[in-house]
């Protein structure tokens, strides 16, 4: 006992003086790992698990699909990836023929009795087998919905399982046919045109019979794919580390970008070998403190602001960085997010549901520039519809006429409802979430709506209740967000197409029939002219109508070191940890004054 | 003594079961359904019925409670519904980083608090004692947050004394911990030393230590070896019974220092309604705390003769 306390006393006393602390784990190392921060951790390594944003990210960097997202070219675009192409299309548009790259291998594992633990090639077989697993009920996978009603036989495939007391893989899918071990021919049920897109997701990467079968429910903390880097350390919480997969097979470095990735040095890599670093190291931390400071002191390469850092790092009246900040050598990269924020008005509701005047006056009635301030630190630009910057079918010259603050007119409209001062009318009730800037979110909309004669309540759910909620229609007002799963206007015009109301993601359960006789042209469209047109058609309709509240859609800043090579952020794709590298001189001579 | 202990355990069985209900009630009345979130923002009602089915959660809350129980007889509590890892993993990996944070810290400030405590004691009135006690008011005044904020800050990204935050496994490791130490202990002290300060304040009131001094013992023998041997009881109290919850880490001190300790793991499971995790946590540690309360009345018997265990 007497050693045990001394003992401790000498680490106390050590850690008082701080000796072998200062700071410097990394200080001195004259390495070229990249360090990243995230602030949550991944749940594992299995691609029909990932389906948070943490977890996609991990596991894009050790599987692979047939596509990818070209990693500089904006808007956004799909490449091929594990096909060496893209897919030949029969004329009817529903038979997709992929030929896949030749000596892909999966990585070194041991679960590949048959070679002696050496990484085995990929066939088109790993495919049919992995999107099969994705349609296993057994799975319960969030990324079913990507291939759902969508493959030819696939659906049935997926009944069957569940009726049956195990899924037998052996059962053929007609859509799905390996003619030979590189060819892939895939049927798909009727149009399809975001199908390459949902192809790029971490979902449809392939993944190796054998590994899933001999680690069975511990799949997922064994990763074997065919991406650039495998895993070689997580620790839980806290931190995983990607190495160099030595079977990852010769890619090279995107030669094309968009304007201004010349002079951003984007370009200067183009042609060489990926992945650029040997190592990546990705370091879950949950708080914005700690992430900040280590992001200013050189510990990570790259980072995010924190709002309550804010103000510490960019200059309100320029929106720029800091000259303090930029003498260290940090650079400012802003990008908009492919999100809108929306406080949508359930349209069942006998009183909200009937009443477009009272829902414009409402609408009106609310401030979205003082939120974007408030709340966003203005990085965010006021909602006009549902489609983010970024995809087609956006348009910055579009004024919605009731996405604006002007409480007079809204009392007017309120009037013209029949409800002259909210007079005749209960009180609402606003569901959102219990934390505080929630919490202040839905008071600065009591507030607002008091101003126009409005009763408003909150009621703070946590997420589970919130979202049950919304499923069982019994929300009256509330705010939700949405993220584009990829870069189709489909994805967002979809939230308010009348089929997909609750509890499917039209929680608003608006139903227009014109809107949706509109949507289902709209959906099997190729971008151009004829498309943009049914989109401003269904567009205005919502004004019209109002079902939304339009919110905003967010910006991101993130900061990088000066040594930080080749890093722009892609709001989709995630699987880019090959294209990073440091500067590994410049960092250690950087941080030493940091 | 041996009769005492099986007693004791038998009389911990009902305890259990009463925490295993409470707990079991607790979920099913203000949980949530977890199941929404698992299968995503396209979820269709007949995809969340059936991952209601896979999961227990459509049969009869009996057969839920028995198979619970169950559980809880044969410390297998499953997979995670939320990370679909399974919980002894995660458990096992989150005990190492929140022991190390807790443990050290914890007798750290028990020794430090005891020390302090006599020297009050010895120094009874004095300024010493007047400013220590002065300092531990407000030491509880300030929350454990701007503890940690301005440690964080000030010592570890100003002055390079510590790492801002992060965790290795082994010994080269520890140097991530000495910040969250020293917080710890600082802001454990204050309620420590004036807890311990009153009960050998007490003490030193008893006849025998008037006696003593009055056979000419010193002060420091007095207090060394009288005073300090019977306050043992509460002092022992109050560290055995604070154990048990050293075992789920510190939600702040883990969050802020990137420690991949329980009490984050926990919070994230309330927070998930993933129920396998809570259960867990929520089990052992009442588990802990009756076997806790078992070794309090064992050391009583111990450190004082007078206390007899039948």
């Amino acid at each position: 006992m007497r050693t045990v306390l001394t003992t401790l006393t000498v680490l106390m006393v050590l850690a008082i003086m701080g000796i072998g602390a200062p700071g410097s784990a990394y200080s001195e190392e004259p390495d070229t790992a990249v360090r990243l921060a995230v602030i949550a951790d991944v749940k594992g390594f299995d691609p029909v698990i990932s389906d948070d944003l943490y977890s996609n990210t991990a596991a894009s960097q050790v599987y692979e699909g047939l596509t990818q997202y070209s990693y500089l070219e904006r808007p956004f675009k799909v490449v091929p990836n594990l096909a060496e192409a893209l897919p030949e299309v029969s004329e009817d548009g529903l038979v997709l023929t992929f030929k896949l790259k030749k000596s892909v291998r999966f990585m070194d594992d041991p679960c590949f009795k048959a070679t002696g633990g050496k990484g085995r090639e990929l066939v088109a077989e790993d495919f049919i087998y992995s999107w099969k697993r994705l349609a296993d009920p057994r799975k319960h996978s969030s990324g079913w919905w990507i291939f759902e009603n969508r493959i030819q036989g696939l659906d049935d495939f997926r009944n069957t399982a569940q009726a049956a007391e195990k899924t037998d893989y052996s059962v053929a899918v007609s859509g799905l046919q390996a003619p030979d071990k590189h060819t892939l021919v895939v049927t798909l049920t009727g149009p399809y045109p975001q199908f390459l897109y949902v192809l790029s997701m971490t979902f449809a990467s392939a993944v190796p019979r054998e590994a899933v079968e001999t680690y069975d429910k511990e799949f997922l903390n064994h990763p074997v794919g065919t991406g650039p880097y495998l895993v070689k350390e997580w620790i839980r919480n806290s931190r995983i580390v990607f190495e160099r997969n030595p079977n990852f097979r010769k890619e090279v470095y995107p030669s094309v970008g968009e304007p201004g990735d010349k002079e951003a040095g984007l370009l200067d890599d183009a042609g060489k070998v990926v992945p650029l670093t040997d190592r990546v190291e990705m370091h879950i931390v949950v708080e914005d403190q700690p992430r900040w400071l280590k992001l200013l002191k050189g510990q990570f390469d790259v980072g995010g602001i924190p709002k309550d850092n804010y103000d510490a790092a960019i200059d309100k009246e320029t929106n720029t960085l800091k000259k303090r900040l930029a003498r260290k050598g940090l650079i400012l990269a802003k990008s908009v997010e492919p999100d809108a924020t929306y406080t949508a008005f359930n349209m069942e509701d006998p009183i909200l549901g009937k009443n477009a005047l009272l829902r414009r006056a409402i609408s009106l009635g609310y401030n979205t520039k003082r939120r974007i301030n408030l709340f966003y630190n203005g990085r965010a630009i006021p909602a006009q519809t549902p489609i983010p910057p970024g995809l087609f079918g956006y348009d910055k010259t579009r004024v919605n006429p009731w996405a604006r603050y002007d409480p007079e007119e809204a009392k007017k409209l309120l009037a013209e409802a029949g409800f002259p001062n909210g007079e005749g009318l209960p009180e609402f009730v606003y569901e959102n979430m219990a934390d505080s800037t929630s919490r202040q979110f839905g008071e600065m909309f009591t507030r607002e709506m008091s101003r126009i004669g409005i009763k408003m309540k909150i009621n703070a759910n946590t997420w589970p209740e919130f979202s049950q909620k919304l499923r069982t229609k019994r929300a009256q007002i509330f705010g939700v967000a949405w993220s584009a799963d990829y870069p189709d206007p489909e994805n967002f015009l979809q939230l308010l197409y009348g089929p997909n109301e609750s509890p499917s993601p039209n929680s608003a359960n608006y139903k227009n029939p014109e809107y949706d006789k509109l949507y289902e042209q709209m959906k099997n469209m190729p971008d151009g002219p004829e498309r943009l047109a049914v989109i401003d058609k269904m567009v205005k309709i919502l004004w019209d109508d109002c079902p939304w509240i339009m919110g905003v859609h967010r910006q991101r800043f993130a900061l990088q070191h000066s040594w930080m090579r080749n890093y722009k952020y892609h709001a989709i794709g995630k699987g880019f940890y090959k294209y990073y590298r440091v500067d590994a001189a410049l960092r250690a001579e950087k941080r030493k004054k940091l | 003594m041996f009769n005492y202990i099986v007693r004791r355990s038998l009389y911990a069985i009902p305890l259990v079961f009463g925490v295993a209900l409470i707990t079991f009630a607790l979920f099913n009345l203000v949980g949530g359904d977890p199941t929404p979130k698992m299968l995503g923002k396209f979820a269709t009602e007949e995809q969340i019925l059936d991952l209601r089915k896979d999961l227990g959660l459509e049969g009869s809350r009996l057969d839920q409670f028995i198979f619970f129980l169950k559980q809880c007889a044969t410390f297998d509590f499953g997979y995670s519904w939320a990370t679909k890892q399974k919980i002894s993993t995660m458990l096992l990996d989150g005990l190492v980083p929140s022991l190390t944070l807790t443990v050290p810290a914890f007798f750290m400030s028990i020794m430090i608090s005891v020390s302090i405590s006599l020297f009050c004691a010895y120094f009874r009135g004095s300024w010493f004692d007047r400013i220590t006690v002065l300092l531990c008011v407000l030491g509880m005044c300030i929350s454990m947050l701007a503890y940690i904020i301005a440690g964080q800050y000030y010592l570890a990204f100003k002055l390079d004394m510590f790492e801002i935050s992060g965790y290795e496994k082994g010994f080269a490791g520890l140097r991530y911990f000495f910040l969250p130490w020293l917080i710890y202990v600082t802001v454990s002290l204050g309620a420590e030393v004036r807890f311990y300060r009153t009960v050998i304040l007490d003490e030193t009131g008893q006849d025998y230590v008037r006696t003593a001094r009055a056979k000419g013992l010193s002060n420091p023998k007095v207090l060394f070896k009288h005073v300090l041997k019977n306050a043992m009881i509460p002092i022992l109290t109050n560290v055995i019974i604070t154990l048990p919850f050293l075992y789920t880490g510190s939600l702040l001190l883990e969050n802020f220092f990137g420690i991949p300790g329980l009490g984050y793991l926990s919070v994230k499971a309330i927070n998930e309604s993933d129920f396998p995790v809570i259960k867990a946590v929520v089990f052992i540690g009442s588990v802990l705390y009756i076997f806790a309360n078992l070794m309090t009345d064992i050391c009583y018997s111990l450190v004082d003769p007078r206390v007899e265990l039948s």
